[in-house]
């Protein structure tokens, strides 16, 4: 039996279910229509099988979270991933904080931004720009109800448009979706 | 009929069509918009609701919406519930200031997940879920569950951005 992790860390990780993930040998049609459209990868993890529980759900959110994440223009990717990143510190889940952080030095080439957010965390003293998306990030997760001209301007200030920011808000959003599953649906462990 | 920007949940709660710009805004990201009201519709009123009425889905949801204290999109979800056969029995568990020991366990059990997961993710550990076992719920309830509330909470995240760029 592997290992359950409970600090932040970078490494690649496993993640373990509490609940069961669907068979899919005895999956419903409407099981297997939400599970074709997750990106083809040659096996479907244990998360979007435990997911397909609730298939309706499901067929949404995949396409939901790749157009947040991947659609054209706007925000840099790299941006999206810090907006990812600040969420998952916030909420700690370990998991998502390894993926992305992952996502962000493989395309920005930048692994000292992740390392001071490790070292540091919701603390993380970063250049301007990946200082103003994380500290953005982090009072949107943490105070939705107190989100307003101060953190607007400080968005304006490192030059982001309207389009940005909004893509920036979606960012940070959909991973308070993403960590409220997988934080609260299983755990990580380290890979055997 | 209702004009297309009243459909929208996010559109009508705040009162975005009085602001063309956001609306213009949201429009360059009309997949999203549209994706994010089908999740809101999978979320809460689903073709199959299961154990989950679609009363309990909207009380549950304005309880999130008011941990937040986020007042128009709590607003929209109570008169969501409103219009239930049901609504009148649960229009309390909407208020996170009123207590609990009035209702079933399974039910205490569901508020409780709801109040941690909405405000305290980070707390949420297996035991959690154990609970929530314990107190008669299966697996796919449970990813019921979580999925009401996650979805709920993108929704105030979304709603709480938008309105600082309505505002400022």
């Amino acid at each position: 039996m592997s290992q359950a992790v409970h600090e932040f860390t970078v490494e690649a990780l496993d993640w373990k279910p509490y609940v069961k993930p669907v068979d899919v040998e005895t999956a419903t049609p409407d099981q297997l229509d939400a599970l074709k459209i997750t990106p083809s990868n040659k096996k479907i993890s244990d998360y979007v099988l435990v997911l397909a529980n609730e298939p309706e759900t499901l067929k949404e959110r995949t396409p939901l979270f790749n157009d947040i994440m991947y659609s054209e223009g706007g925000l840099s990717r790299g941006g999206r991933e810090i907006g990812a990143l600040a969420a998952s510190f916030v909420n700690r889940c370990i998991y998502c904080a390894s993926v992305h952080a992952a996502r962000y030095i493989q395309l920005e080439k930048r692994p000292e931004v992740v390392d001071e957010i490790y070292g540091s965390g919701l603390n993380a003293n970063l250049p301007e720009f990946e200082q103003a998306l994380f500290n953005f990030g982090v009072d949107l997760t943490a105070h939705p109800d107190n989100v307003g001209a101060y953190q607007f301007y400080h968005l304006r200030e490192i030059g982001l448009d309207d389009l940005q920011i909004l893509d920036l808000i979606h960012a940070v959003a959909i991973f308070g979706w993403a960590n409220r599953l997988m934080h609260t649906l299983g755990e990580p462990h380290r890979l055997d | 009929m209702t004009s297309p920007s009243t459909n929208d949940v996010i559109d009508t709660v705040l009162g975005l069509d009085r602001f063309p710009d956001l609306l213009a805004l949201r429009e360059q990201r009309a997949k999203l918009r549209h994706l994010s009201q089908t999740s809101y519709q999978a979320a809460l009123r689903p073709a199959d609701p299961r154990n989950f009425s679609y009363a309990l889905r909207a009380a549950l949801a304005a309880r999130m919406a008011a941990l937040w204290k986020s007042q128009e999109l709590s607003a929209h979800l109570r008169a969501l519930l409103e219009r239930e056969e049901e609504g009148p029995a649960l229009a309390s568990l909407t208020d996170p200031g009123k207590g609990t020991e009035a209702v079933d366990p399974r039910l205490q059990a569901i508020l409780a997940h709801v109040d941690l997961v909405t405000l305290s993710p980070k707390e949420a550990t297996r035991a959690h879920i154990e609970k929530l076992l314990a107190a008669g719920l299966d697996d796919r309830d449970i990813v019921t569950l979580a999925g009401l509330i996650a979805f709920v909470n993108y929704q105030v995240l979304v709603v709480a951005g938008l309105k600082m760029l309505r505002d400022n």
